[in-house]
């Protein structure tokens, strides 16, 4: 169990910024997400607090103590690979078994650790089957049972759902979960599946080119997203974002006129979530793109002047195409950002 | 619907280019093809293998004077069994090898360990690829001067102060099975390092980094986990360089001759002495049998073994 703090680490590769003047404070037995698009940066994050990677710059502290120029084998942090990067040649059961002989845990404890681990996650039936005769989902079990066996003070988790189908990563979400509450160990678990990020996190870490883009909770990033980065990676189907200008109090774009804080003018984008907004009204004057009923909701998408606006609709909507609609802004959760990018937020 | 019938766009204008016939092959040629496509491997084989193969075993069945073909039966067969030269000489087969390739094969190994993560390997992979690239003969030629007529391996040796005047690498029995065995070793090793440079540079790279998070050491990785997953590349590297010690020949003729006292004489130098200094044609041929099915027996037991035991 312990801490992990980031001062401004870097990863340069050539001329190339992998992460760019990071820092982060990663509270006990916290569980947090590093999320963002590929080449974010967030494998590379992840990659530093193993020690896989040195950082080029900064700072790594795991537990109160510096662990930058630290080797991998001598930091405890476990890690869940993408691939479960189980050893093929190795039974499950010796597989769990492996970071105990390495480390040097007495013989004696072995077979009662490994059982329990492999009874934490459902597989002690399977031990002494070799990796390749188990499913994608029970091979990335047995990754997790290597993962906990030792005890580390770090888990770290690396895409571990993203080679599950749909059904199987939505049970494996819950399991690691509910696990990583019962060890209370640390965990800093990578993904660029906002649901993962939204169902798993104590906190959010977005990332974008190398750099963070906002730290909060999973409520804090969605209801309050920092820049129109954020606000458009957060949230299926993501915010609308409407480029407009806005005057006295009014934001208007080609068929779409919105109230805004007097405080907001000159070049703005509007963003708006598909379940804030509501047919009838008149913030919206446009024609019906298409209809998408999912079964439990109806996805309204409207064309007003050349910009698609999505809409979550009530679940019995239907419409023809090229039929004019108009559409209603719920004026509470309109959120406005600058030409940078950046919200735009009130002096208050 | 006919099929050649104008089609028809999208638009309802019908456009007028028809389809062209459908080329049809003649039935005979339809059956005959796969045989056609087959024929130059099998004539390849036939001449080059098949052939020798089967006049061998009816040659072995004879005693044979140039052309005055004696039938023998099995005569041929038992006199070798009772012949002290062949069981020499399948020993020495036996011996030069085992130890040739237990270094080509550690070497190898170490190498590859060393090198595989080099990224500048693809450079200098070249380096160790010479002397595989060399001719045979020319390599065995090159050695007989260092060893024998050129000395200069006394001479480097004497520099270094470790021996005194000139070895004669011919005088005993193991100096001169070493200098084969160096030889050897010199020339072939890189096909090994090769191939497990190739198995380890294929290896998954998350599995070397998660035995890094579980605690183990270089070393211990290598041993632990590369090793046993390069099992079976390893075993057909060595069985196909097992084939080829086996018949070790260019070496022992160049260099050695079979001296001092046949005690380098492998089985491919006593076929050829059999055959070709003797003119048993019948008997040599009978030595080659022998040595095929050996071979055969022996390589399919190694790689059989190995992948099954691989695969549990």
């Amino acid at each position: 169990m312990a801490s992990i703090h980031l001062q401004n680490i870097e990863k340069r590769y050539g001329g190339f910024v992998g992460v760019q003047n990071m820092s982060l404070e990663i509270a006990d037995e916290e569980f947090l997400v590093l999320l963002g698009p590929s080449g974010c940066g967030k494998t590379t994050t992840m990659r530093m607090i193993a020690g896989l990677e040195l950082p080029t710059g900064g700072k790594i502290v795991i537990g109160g103590e510096e662990m930058t120029e630290i080797d991998a084998r001598d930091r405890d942090v476990a890690m869940v690979f993408q691939g479960y990067a189980l050893y093929p040649n190795m039974s499950i059961y010796e597989n769990i078994r492996f970071p105990l002989r390495m480390r040097g845990v007495p013989a004696s404890e072995h077979d009662a650790r490994i059982r329990q681990a492999a009874d934490m996650v459902e597989l002690g039936g399977f031990l002494d089957r070799k990796p390749g005769a188990l499913s994608g989902g029970q091979r990335q079990r047995a990754a997790l049972a290597r993962a906990v066996v030792r005890q580390p003070q770090v888990f770290l988790m690396d895409e571990p759902l993203s080679n599950l189908d749909a059904k199987l990563r939505q049970s494996m979400r819950v399991q690691i979960k509910h696990m990583q509450r019962q060890l209370k160990v640390t965990t800093v678990y990578v993904t660029h599946d906002q649901i993962e990020a939204m169902t798993l996190a104590d906190r959010i870490v977005i990332m974008n080119k190398g750099a963070i883009q906002q730290v909060g909770t999973p409520d804090q990033i969605y209801s309050d997203p920092a820049n129109t980065f954020v606000a458009g990676f957060i949230g299926s189907p993501p915010m609308n974002l409407i480029e407009g200008t806005a005057q006295n109090g009014t934001f208007v774009a080609p068929g779409v006129t919105a109230p805004c804080p007097e405080y907001v003018r000159g070049k703005v984008t509007l963003g708006v979530r598909p379940e804030d907004c509501h047919v009838g009204g008149d913030n919206v004057q446009g024609m019906v793109y298409g209809v998408e009923p999912t079964g439990d909701t109806t996805y309204l998408t409207v064309l007003a002047g050349t910009k698609k606006i999505e809409v979550k609709a009530a679940r019995e909507y239907r419409s023809d195409i090229d039929v004019p609609v108009a559409i209603h802004f719920d004026p509470a959760h309109l959120y406005f950002f600058g030409e940078d990018g950046q919200r735009i937020r009130g002096a208050a | 619907m006919r099929t050649d019938a104008p089609s028809v766009s999208a638009n309802g204008v019908a456009t007028a280019t028809p389809k062209p016939a459908p080329r049809r092959r003649s039935p005979a040629l339809r059956k005959a093809f796969p045989y056609l496509l087959l024929a130059p491997a099998l004539v390849y084989l036939l001449v080059i293998t098949l052939y020798p193969g089967i006049f061998a075993i009816y040659q072995s069945l004879f005693v044979v004077k140039f052309l005055n073909w004696e039938w023998a039966g099995l005569g041929n067969y038992s006199s070798i069994l009772q012949d002290r030269e062949f069981w020499a000489a399948l020993g020495n087969t036996a011996l030069i090898g085992a130890i040739s390739l237990s270094l080509q094969t550690g070497i190898a190994l170490a190498i590859a360990y060393f090198a595989y993560r080099d990224p500048f390997i693809r450079g200098w992979r070249i380096v160790y690829l010479m002397p595989m690239l060399f001719m045979p003969s020319a390599v065995a030629f090159i050695w007989k001067l260092a060893f024998n007529d050129g000395r200069v391996i006394s001479d480097l040796l004497g520099r270094l102060g470790l021996i005194e005047g000139n070895m004669d690498w011919l005088g005993s029995i193991p100096l001169a099975r070493m200098t084969l065995i160096v030889a050897d070793v010199w020339q072939w090793t890189p096909f090994l390092f090769i191939i497990f440079v190739a198995a380890l540079q294929g290896q998954d790279q998350e599995i070397e980094e998660a035995a890094r998070l579980d605690g183990a050491s270089w070393p211990s990785i290598f041993w632990n986990i590369s090793l046993p997953m390069m099992r079976p590349v390893i075993v057909v590297a060595i069985t196909l360089r097992g084939i080829d010690i086996t018949t070790m020949f260019t070496n022992v003729f160049v260099m050695t001759q079979g001296t001092p006292g046949g005690a380098t004489e492998t089985m491919s130098y006593f076929i050829y002495r059999q055959g070709f200094r003797m003119f048993n044609f019948g008997y040599a041929s009978a030595a080659s049998v022998l040595m095929l099915v050996l071979t055969v027996i022996i390589a399919q037991t190694v790689v059989k073994r190995a992948f099954h035991s691989g695969k549990k």
